[in-house]
């Protein structure tokens, strides 16, 4: 069209142009958003987190913290059956995402591998949080000594190592004999497990920190 | 003057003279009235004689009657007195040169009448007065010659004494040399001019514009001697003209067969030619002009000489010869384009003066001035402070400079989910952000600097400022307060603790020296020894 500035008129003719050509169709029915609750075809959604020994006394200890936000804000059902050592989960009706339950499933299986319930919650405020697990062999194959050494360096002295790397990297690290566990975003869940895998294959702590501030130092650019 | 009558008047006067000379000296102390007029008659003929020496005189002749001694006396010295000084000039001459006078006694003998005269009276006469006359005469002829040669101009002299060497008429000659030039060196010269420049040429240039002054300038020379002379010049002339012609050696040759074959009576016997020979006898290895050719031959060759195109023709041949064998030989090194040292002479590019680019800069020369100069320059730069001290270049950052982020090694206080809230906050809102770490730092650190500024203000100021009240929270323990208040004493001595015999190491009853008794000192020493040789033995047994 050559006229730049078509009138409401036109536009208008135009659109009933349209709507003559396909006359037979009914209008667009107009839906409300589905509840979670009903998604699932009103069944209920169960998740359950089984309990290592290890943290049980830290769950009879935190029970409240936990059950308080999950139950309160994210409206999913909490309990735990002592007979299974579980935790079960099930969404309420009046759950308001289809999501919420698992993040609450995940953030309970935060607590349950090692993290502290502040850390956890953060997993339920946010969505691109996430918690990857590997372990010392998946990386080098070390035995004996040479184990327990790569766990001393992992950590530090009194933990000053693995304190540096997530405050560096903005992320929680849980040390748990072999196997680590890393709670963040994705990117610094990344550069975390970088600096923990080169601290495992046996770089000196003073390299791994010189590479951490150059790489923070440039995240922080970013922003 | 008429001569018969200066004949008679001649002879008078000489009578007198000779009547003079006889007198004995003690008559003289008498005034006689013929000695005098004798001895005015006597000067009278002295003083004409010497006349036509000294044409500056104004007298012609001694004017003696009714003349006071002393005018007379004045007259004769008027005339005497410029001949004397040339008469020293002349006895100079001759103490240097003395073959000058042997050549004066040769040329006495063919002499005219007046020379005659004068070598008798040179001969005869011892007075001093007739001594100076003679010497007089002598001076007027060379006066004459001299004063001629002035008239003429140095050339002419030059050319009568190259000529005249020939010596036809020696007084002539030696008034020549004795003027300006000796005419030996006179010769050098012009052998050394000739050699150097044109061979022979010169001479011959020399000669024709010598004759063309002589024949321009002969002015009132009515003496025979002065036409005799310009003969031999002109005889010289010819000679060397000849002799430049045939050339050096060749010419003297030839010379020398012509005389040979046309020698004749005035060859031998007359005054000219007698000399011409000895010269030539003299001079023929120095190749000078000689005038020893006859005067016919000379006059024949003078016809046949030379013309100034011919010379010019000469001189271009040999110019083109020279440039021909020049250009025959090998070049010099120099113009032989790229030249190895192998192929020059040793040494031989040093006289050279070589031409190329210098592409470094010549060291400067260090002078005085230099040093001094420079010397100047750093004081006044100490004195300013201007130094040349390479400042840092600093690269001035687009940015501020990003605050390093430190590593913390503690456990951090807050949650994860608090930290990403604060991100989340910083980013949507950054007024309300909350401290950063660096910022609780600064807060630090200004906490510090005001406590110790508070305290140093305290001590400097004069005028007393209460500490400033800082709310802060205060730890009270609940300790009983008799335990708070008890103060142990500072000081403690050991004195008081401790009991005497806490104090004392040692054992039994101890005697004083004084209390022990002789039994018991004995004791005392048998113990001591018995130990000792105990020692000492086993000290003994160990070394054993």
């Amino acid at each position: 069209m050559s006229t730049e500035a078509p009138t409401s008129m036109e536009t208008e003719t135009v659109a009933s142009k349209t709507k003559l050509e396909s006359n037979t169709l009914p209008p667009k029915p107009k839906f409300e958003p589905l509840k979670a609750h009903e998604m699932s075809d009103g069944r209920i959604q169960f998740r359950k987190v089984s309990v290592p020994p290890h943290r049980y006394s830290p769950l009879k200890k935190y029970w409240m913290d936990i059950y308080t936000p999950i139950y309160e804000q994210m409206k999913v059902d909490i309990r735990m059956n002592l007979k299974a050592r579980k935790v079960e989960l099930k969404t309420r009706s009046d759950t308001p995402d289809v999501s919420n339950l698992q993040k609450c499933a995940d953030f309970v299986q935060a607590f349950m591998l090692g993290f502290d319930v502040p850390d956890a919650i953060a997993l339920l405020r946010l969505d691109e949080l996430y918690v990857e697990s590997f372990e010392i062999k998946d990386v080098k194959t070390l035995r004996g000594e040479h184990l327990s050494r790569a766990i001393g360096r992992l950590s530090g002295k009194g933990g000053k190592t693995k304190f540096a790397i997530e405050n560096a990297t903005k992320t929680r690290i849980v040390i748990a004999d072999t196997k680590i566990h890393i709670l963040g975003s994705f990117a610094n869940i990344k550069i975390a497990r970088d600096s923990l895998c080169n601290l495992i294959l046996g770089s000196p702590a003073g390299k791994v920190y010189s590479k951490l501030r150059q790489v923070t130092a440039r995240l922080a650019e970013r922003f | 003057m008429i001569p018969s009558a200066m004949a008679s008047s001649t002879e008078t006067a000489l009578e007198s003279l000779h009547h003079i000379k006889s007198t004995e000296p003690p008559e003289w102390l008498v005034p006689k009235q013929e000695l005098s007029q004798a001895v005015r008659a006597a000067s009278k003929l002295l003083f004409s004689s010497l006349k036509p020496y000294c044409p500056k005189s104004p007298f012609d002749q001694l004017l003696t009657e009714g003349f006071d001694v002393e005018q007379i006396w004045q007259q004769i010295d008027l005339q005497s007195q410029p001949l004397l000084s040339s008469l020293r000039r002349e006895v100079k001459k001759f103490e240097k040169h003395p073959e000058e006078i042997s050549k004066l006694k040769d040329g006495g003998v063919g002499g005219g009448e007046k020379k005659k005269k004068v070598l008798e009276q040179i001969e005869t006469d011892n007075v001093v007065n007739d001594d100076e006359d003679d010497d007089d005469m002598d001076m007027d002829e060379d006066d004459d010659d001299e004063e001629e040669e002035d008239e003429e101009g140095e050339e002419e002299e030059k050319e009568r004494g190259t000529e005249e060497e020939s010596e036809n008429e020696g007084e002539e000659k030696g008034g020549i040399e004795d003027k300006f030039l000796k005419i030996k060196e006179l010769q050098e010269y012009l052998e050394e001019d000739e050699a150097r420049e044109f061979g022979l040429k010169k001479k011959k240039t020399k000669a024709e514009s010598k004759k063309e002054e002589e024949d321009t300038e002969e002015e009132g020379d009515d003496d025979d001697e002065e036409d005799e002379n310009e003969g031999s010049e002109d005889d010289d002339d010819e000679a060397e003209e000849e002799e430049d012609e045939l050339g050096l050696f060749d010419g003297n040759d030839e010379e020398d067969e012509d005389d040979l074959e046309n020698a004749r009576y005035e060859d031998f016997f007359s005054r000219k030619k007698n000399k011409s020979s000895k010269e030539k006898a003299k001079s023929r290895d120095m190749l000078e002009e000689d005038s020893g050719s006859d005067d016919e031959q000379d006059v024949d060759k003078r016809k046949d000489g030379p013309s100034k195109h011919e010379k010019e023709l000469d001189k271009l041949r040999s110019k083109i010869e020279e440039m021909e064998k020049a250009n025959l030989d090998p070049k010099v090194w120099t113009m032989r384009g790229e030249v190895t040292a192998a192929q020059r002479q040793k040494n031989s590019a040093l006289e050279v003066d070589l031409d190329f680019e210098h592409n470094v800069r010549p060291a400067p020369v260090i002078t005085e001035e230099v040093t001094a100069s420079l010397e100047d320059l750093i004081k006044t730069r100490i004195s300013e402070g201007l130094f040349d001290d390479v400042q840092k270049a600093r690269t001035s950052s687009s940015k501020a400079p990003r605050e390093i982020k430190e590593l913390d090694e503690s456990k951090s206080k807050k949650a994860l989910a608090e930290v990403y809230e604060e991100e989340f906050v910083q980013k949507t809102d950054p007024a309300s952000a909350l401290l950063t770490f660096s910022d609780e730092l600064k807060k630090e650190a200004s906490m510090l600097f005001k406590k110790l500024c508070l305290k140093l203000d305290a001590l400097s100021h004069f005028h007393f400022t209460p500490k400033p009240v800082v709310e802060d929270m205060s730890i009270q323990t609940n300790v009983p307060a008799l335990a708070m208040e008890e103060i142990a004493p500072m000081a403690v001595s050991d004195a008081a603790m401790l009991a005497p015999e806490e104090v004392f190491s040692g054992k039994g009853d101890i005697k004083e020296e004084a209390e022990l008794t002789k039994a018991e000192r004995k004791r005392r020493r048998a113990n001591k020894k018995r130990k000792f040789k105990a020692e000492a033995a086993k000290r003994m047994g160990k070394k054993a």
